[in-house]
């Protein structure tokens, strides 16, 4: 190692002529040593990310039961998932669930963070109050409200008790599970985003609030003009992963309904699941995977492009 | 020192190999467990792969394998235990990779996925004279595929009705008999269906829906090995079935996903009566607070029918001494550690010998005449190969078709549309 620094150490001083070509081999040592120094995590990257990645898309294409013959098939897997129905709603639920949870997270978490400013005493209980849910295990929460949910739960004991009415089967009606999974879900998971923005909003200077309030900006105003433009690459960062964390949705609805009734709360991650899983069948799992790599890539990529209209990193 | 572009080249490619074996090595480091032994006929160290609840359950199964160690002096048997769900989605692909252990614990509902990657016994039965007829027939027949033994059962049972006495009573209602009728059923069902609580509890489970089927109309979910559920019997045995939560409003609507619904309404009193197997009658009589007793599904026109289920053990095709995975199997399922599993009011043993020890234990009125009975009414359940794909979608849309959200011969239409052949 002490062979390694007294190479290094002279790479990080200016060269004293200030030339191109005294700059040139420094940079290349920097390059190689920057190759060795990442090698172990680009090693583990290729191992753990893209060889499996790589390896799934191999896989997708072919019929590839655990057990039996695997036989080639082109995109035939690709062509089945297109034309069946049920991978179809299960696209489907999963964008509904994206649709439903992202603005609702985002609406939740960022006005409890408004709410909660600086000015508030106390916030700091609020803050960890708020953080329980994403800490406790995803399974506890559920199990805790499926009790809610459940006929004869607390929801529908407490409202045939009070009001003599039954409440609708939640979990087991198609129109209500993926409400049900929503409301959970965000329950558990706004905590995690209203840190994000609370950290955020406390970054933003006092005085420049102080002298808009001075020069006659209403709350609003104040929020819109000032707040919000500081808060944005916070909220860049908040909204891009809340979207590729909500289209790999699992464990809510598979410990919840496990995906019913029917298919109504099967998500494209429980499909792969089950597929690969359960029902042994890697290609048709591998090809979902991919089609679920895709559209999350894409919808990456759109982010990305499209930050540069609304996101301000110069304050 | 100065790095030459050859010595980082070097650098890289050693620190590439160093991460490419550790990755190998992580990879294989479950080999010590699998392929399963060295070793003779009298001489070997198994491992055995099965599902267990916890701390407690495996430390009952490990003294049911140490069985084999007091009958064979040479032959050690090590529980590789994992819990359920987790158990069958490794099983699958060490199996399926030549790598599994020897022993491999197996459900009879599960078994025609596994049967291909599983040893046939028949040869070893004879040859080390394990007597088939001192098990139950239909579990014995159940762990059968093509014809062939693919595993000795530990446990077995026919669905019966379970049913909350104190509910029955308090209702006017006669406890029900061996031979009942489905009307019979009914009736008590609607009387005992009261200020919010109901008569049955059900969801649609693979067994419970299949023996209520199957008693109602006699039909089957496979014909010549295929899936044949939009045959016209079984569809109209799944409408009556259906219309105990939509019509009939006997029983509460299902909600989706909660496999232990049925078995919390009934032991929380808000059911009087569900169908379950035997292996869970004495771990319900422990959770309840009121008199349960035990009854024969309902008969139909055809008389009293049921499917029976039950699990076992079996040996990999990759295992290298079968013949000692035999005779540990022939140890861990003989009279002894199932007598003392039954002892323990753990589940229904598949030898007849251990019976009796089990009905002291389980001390419920009735319950042997009725678990004989209903053992004879009888069969096991014959499953697809895609089986867990099949009890997945049935679990799906039947929901939905018992809650009146879509017809039910829709339902089933859906699920062989999905399942396909079942194979």
């Amino acid at each position: 190692m002490a062979a390694v620094n007294t190479t290094v150490a002279p790479t990080g001083t200016p060269p004293s002529r200030g030339d191109r070509a005294g700059r040139r081999p420094a940079l290349r040592r920097d390059g190689r040593y920057a190759s060795v120094f990442l090698t172990p995590s680009l090693g583990g990257l290729a191992l753990f990310t893209l060889f499996p990645t790589a390896m799934a898309l191999g896989i997708s294409l072919f019929d590839w039961p655990v057990f039996g013959e695997r036989t080639f098939q082109g995109f035939g897997n690709y062509s089945h998932l297109l034309h069946d129905p049920v991978f179809r709603r299960v696209v489907l639920n999963t964008v509904l669930f994206v649709v439903l949870y992202v603005p609702l997270n985002v609406v939740v978490s960022l006005g409890l963070a408004v709410w909660l400013g600086p000015q508030i005493r106390g916030r700091q209980v609020f803050r960890v109050l708020f953080f329980i849910p994403v800490m406790t295990p995803m399974v506890a929460n559920v199990m805790v409200w499926r009790l809610l949910f459940q006929p004869g739960g607390l929801i529908d004991g407490g409202l045939q008790s009070w009001f003599g009415i039954d409440a609708p089967n939640f979990l087991g009606s198609s129109n209500w599970a993926m409400p049900a999974i929503v409301a959970m879900s965000i329950w558990q998971g706004f905590g995690y985003n209203f840190l994000v923005f609370s950290a955020a909003i406390d970054q933003v200077p006092q005085s420049q609030l102080e002298s808009a309030q001075i020069d006659g900006a209403g709350p609003l105003q104040r929020f819109r003009y000032i707040t919000w433009p500081m808060i944005t690459p916070s909220m860049f960062f908040a909204t891009t992963m809340t979207l590729i964390t909500s289209f790999q949705v699992f464990a809510q609805p598979f410990i919840l309904t496990q995906g019913g009734p029917g298919v109504a709360t099967q998500t494209i991650v429980m499909y792969v699941y089950n597929q690969g899983w359960q029902f042994l069948q890697m290609g048709l799992a591998s090809a979902a995977g991919w089609v679920l790599f895709v559209i999350i890539m894409g919808i990456t990529a759109i982010q990305f492009v499209g930050q540069k209209r609304w996101v301000n990193y110069d304050v | 020192m100065k790095a030459s572009p050859a010595r980082t080249r070097r650098w890289v490619t050693a620190a590439l190999s160093v991460l490419a074996l550790t990755a190998v090595a992580a990879c294989g480091g479950n080999n010590g467990s699998s392929g399963s032994s060295s070793g003779s006929a009298d001489k070997a160290d198994l491992t055995w792969s099965f599902w267990v609840a916890g701390a407690e359950d495996q430390a009952a199964w490990q003294k049911v394998a140490d069985q084999a160690h007091t009958d064979h002096a040479g032959i050690t048997v090590k529980l590789q235990g994992a819990p359920w769900d987790s158990y069958w989605s490794k099983i699958g692909t060490t199996l399926a990779g030549g790598k599994a252990p020897c022993i491999i614990g197996m459900q009879s509902l599960r078994m025609a996925s596994y049967a291909g990657a599983m040893l046939p016994l028949d040869d070893l039965i004879k040859k080390y004279g394990l007597k088939p007829e001192d098990f139950d027939k239909p579990i014995m027949d159940g762990l059968k595929a093509d014809g062939k033994q693919i595993a000795i059962p530990y446990d077995s049972g026919p669905m019966v009705i379970f049913y909350n006495k104190d509910m029955f009573k308090a209702a006017g209602v006669p406890d029900p008999k061996p031979g009942w009728t489905m009307d019979e059923f009914k009736a008590a069902a609607k009387k005992l269906t009261a200020a919010g609580k109901t008569g049955l509890v059900t969801t649609p489970g693979d067994l419970g829906t299949m023996s209520w089927i199957r008693t109602m109309t006699g039909a089957e979910p496979l014909a010549d090995g295929k899936l044949n559920f939009t045959d016209s019997k079984f569809e109209q045995g799944f409408s009556q079935y259906a219309d105990f939560v939509k019509t009939d409003k006997i029983a509460p609507q299902v909600p989706g996903g909660n496999p232990d619904f049925e078995t919390q309404q009934f032991t929380g009193g808000k059911a009087a009566m569900q169908l379950n197997g035997p292996w869970s009658l004495i771990d319900t009589k422990g959770k309840v607070k009121f008199n349960l007793g035990i009854a024969p599904i309902p008969a139909g026109p055809d008389g009293s029918k049921t499917y029976t289920a039950g699990s076992g053990f079996g040996i990999s095709r990759s295992c290298k001494t079968p013949d000692a995975a035999f005779q540990a199997i022939m140890s861990m399922t003989s009279e002894k550690p199932l007598t003392t599993l039954a002892q323990a009011g753990r589940a229904y043993p598949a030898r007849t010998v251990a019976h009796p020890a089990w009905f002291t234990a389980a001390n419920i009125d009735g319950a042997k005449e009725t678990i004989d009975y209903a053992s004879e009414h009888s069969i096991p359940l014959v499953t697809s190969k895609n089986w867990v794909q099949v009890a997945d979608l049935l679990n799906r849309f039947g929901t939905q078709a018992l809650n009146g959200e879509i017809p039910p011969d829709q339902a089933l239409k859906t699920i062989q549309d999905q399942a396909g052949a079942g194979s």
